[in-house]
């Protein structure tokens, strides 16, 4: 699903790379964390994946696709190929839950049927088929978070990024956002997940790859945020 | 695909009301450029075709008149009619007899009183020679040829002073070539600037509309909306905005064109101050289409500098 080789990026000439000469291959459904400090490189490696970067090195494969080599008027079709999540959420708030996930649909051109179809049936999933007439600042923030997974996963997308989901929540909110990705990745959904969340990651026991001034310093399965610190 | 399409259409005009609704200010101040600078770019094509066919009247009547003595030599005049007729820039000549010419005056200024004429003893008119050109605009180097020439000095009315035996309105004509050139330099600066103005402030009303929509826009990046359905909703804002600007400036244009033309040109008959209905449909449709690439080049100024896609 994901293929990058020897991918380095560096944003200012003579200064510390963002990513330096990373190599990472992540198989179709599996679920993945990526750790690391604040400037570790976990921003700009989800960025790269989208190709709001390109690599000053390297090669990237997303979905079959060659992002180094993509024509920039196909990068919106791999997008819809990603679904995306974010720490701030980024819902519209003059717009309702339905209206949020329907604009995501709405805007790649579904039509009315598809839109009235599948955006109750995503409600379902994350469990906010109640809250769908609300708008965002009458949610709480899990319950926001869970509004953007939603829009990141109802075109069904086969592989869904999130940079730092949890970042804002309390560890109780938190775990239920991550056995919500953790049921996207049982249909099947390839998940990446950016976090520093310690305990979390600790207690999921999936595949950690840790980064470090822009290096994979380890990436093992079933791992754990870390050891020393 | 096609109720997909009709999915998108009313998308893009929702959008472009609310973005319109959202920040009239700066709308307002694109459309009302706009319009300005359509309107000067109506009333200077209008009033040029117009000025065209003012001067076009006095290029018709810009013909060479050589008057003749009594008594010239009729081989003489008929050489100097052959001369005439050998030079290539010369269209037709025409002998005007005194009799003629008489009879011509009294037909064109004293209809309401032949009596005048009647009460003269003698004819005081000379005959003529009438030459017509194929170009007016030759008529300075005609007539220099023609002062230089013998059987010109032998049949001219005043031998003395043959210069005064010709009569034509080059002075007339050269005035008027440059007052059209100096009305359509002014004009062409005016809407010129007038245009740099009008783009700026598309420029300015489609920033801030992507500005107010930036956190849409950041979503659909995200989500794989295609550039185009981004991007049309502001090229639609610029064009709806400069539409409005070229159909005001209509309104007003039809406004001059059925009421001030008319009476202007029954202010002015001696002049053909009239214009056709398909000259006025041109000017509309040359506005509508530079109203539609102002709007278009406004906003692909804006999308270019403020949307990243």
């Amino acid at each position: 699903m994901i293929s990058m080789r020897n991918v380095s990026k560096i944003y200012v000439p003579n200064k510390p790379p963002a990513l330096d000469d990373c190599t990472v291959e992540i198989e179709q459904g599996e679920f993945v964390f990526l750790v690391g400090h604040s400037g570790s490189g976990k921003s700009t490696f989800i960025r790269l994946l989208l190709r709001e970067l390109l690599p000053t090195k390297g090669q990237i494969v997303v979905a079959g696709q060659d992002l180094t080599r993509m024509k920039s008027w196909k990068v919106p079709f791999l997008r819809r190929n990603i679904g995306c999540v974010f720490q701030d959420f980024k819902l519209l708030p003059n717009k309702t839950t339905y209206e949020n996930i329907a604009f995501a649909l709405e805007v790649i051109g579904r039509s009315k049927h598809v839109i009235r179809t599948q955006v109750p049936e995503v409600l379902r999933l994350v469990g906010l088929e109640e809250k769908m007439e609300s708008y965002p600042d009458e949610l709480s923030g899990g319950e926001q978070q869970r509004v953007s997974i939603a829009r990141a996963f109802v075109n069904r997308p086969p592989l869904l990024l999130a940079d730092e989901p949890t970042g804002n929540l309390d560890p109780a909110t938190s775990l239920g956002i991550m056995s919500l990705l953790n049921r996207i990745n049982k249909t099947g959904t390839t998940v990446l997940v950016a976090t520093h969340d310690r305990e979390m990651v600790d207690s999921m026991r999936k595949r950690v790859i840790a980064l470090e001034g822009g290096k994979v310093i380890r990436d093992q399965d079933r791992g754990v945020y870390g050891y020393g610190d | 695909m096609s109720t997909a399409m009709a999915i998108n259409f009313g998308y893009f005009m929702k959008e472009s009301a609310v973005s319109f609704r959202r920040n009239w200010v700066m709308s307002l101040g694109a459309i009302i450029t706009i319009y300005l600078s359509l309107l000067l770019v109506g009333v200077s094509l209008g009033s040029g075709m117009l000025l065209g066919q003012v001067v076009e009247s006095f290029e018709d009547k810009v013909s060479i008149r050589l008057f003749l003595k009594d008594g010239a030599p009729a081989e003489q005049v008929d050489a100097m009619q052959a001369e005439l007729l050998a030079n290539e820039m010369v269209d037709t000549v025409v002998y005007t007899s005194k009799e003629q010419a008489l009879e011509d005056f009294k037909q064109r200024l004293m209809q309401d009183s032949p009596e005048v004429i009647e009460s003269l003893a003698s004819n005081p008119l000379p005959a003529s020679l009438d030459i017509d050109l194929k170009d007016p605009r030759n008529v300075s180097m005609v007539v220099e040829q023609i002062k230089a020439s013998q059987n010109f000095l032998a049949v001219a009315d005043r031998p003395d002073d043959p210069a005064k035996s010709l009569e034509y309105g080059q002075e007339v004509v050269e005035k008027l070539f440059t007052v059209t050139r100096i009305i359509r330099l002014v004009s062409i600066v005016f809407v010129g600037m007038l245009a740099v103005i009008s783009l700026i402030f598309i420029n300015n009303a489609i920033r801030i509309a992507i500005y107010a929509r930036r956190k849409e826009i950041a979503i659909m990046r995200l989500v794989g909306a295609s550039n185009w359905f981004i991007r049309t909703p502001f090229l639609l804002e610029g064009v709806l905005q400069s539409l409005v600007g070229a159909l005001l400036a209509i309104g007003t244009l039809s406004i001059l064109y059925f009421y001030i033309l008319p009476k202007l040109s029954e202010l002015m008959a001696f002049l053909p101050l009239t214009m056709s209905g398909g000259d006025a449909a041109q000017v509309s449709l040359v506005l509508v289409v530079s109203g539609i690439v102002m709007g278009v080049g406004g906003a692909m100024l804006a999308m270019r500098r403020y949307l990243r896609v």
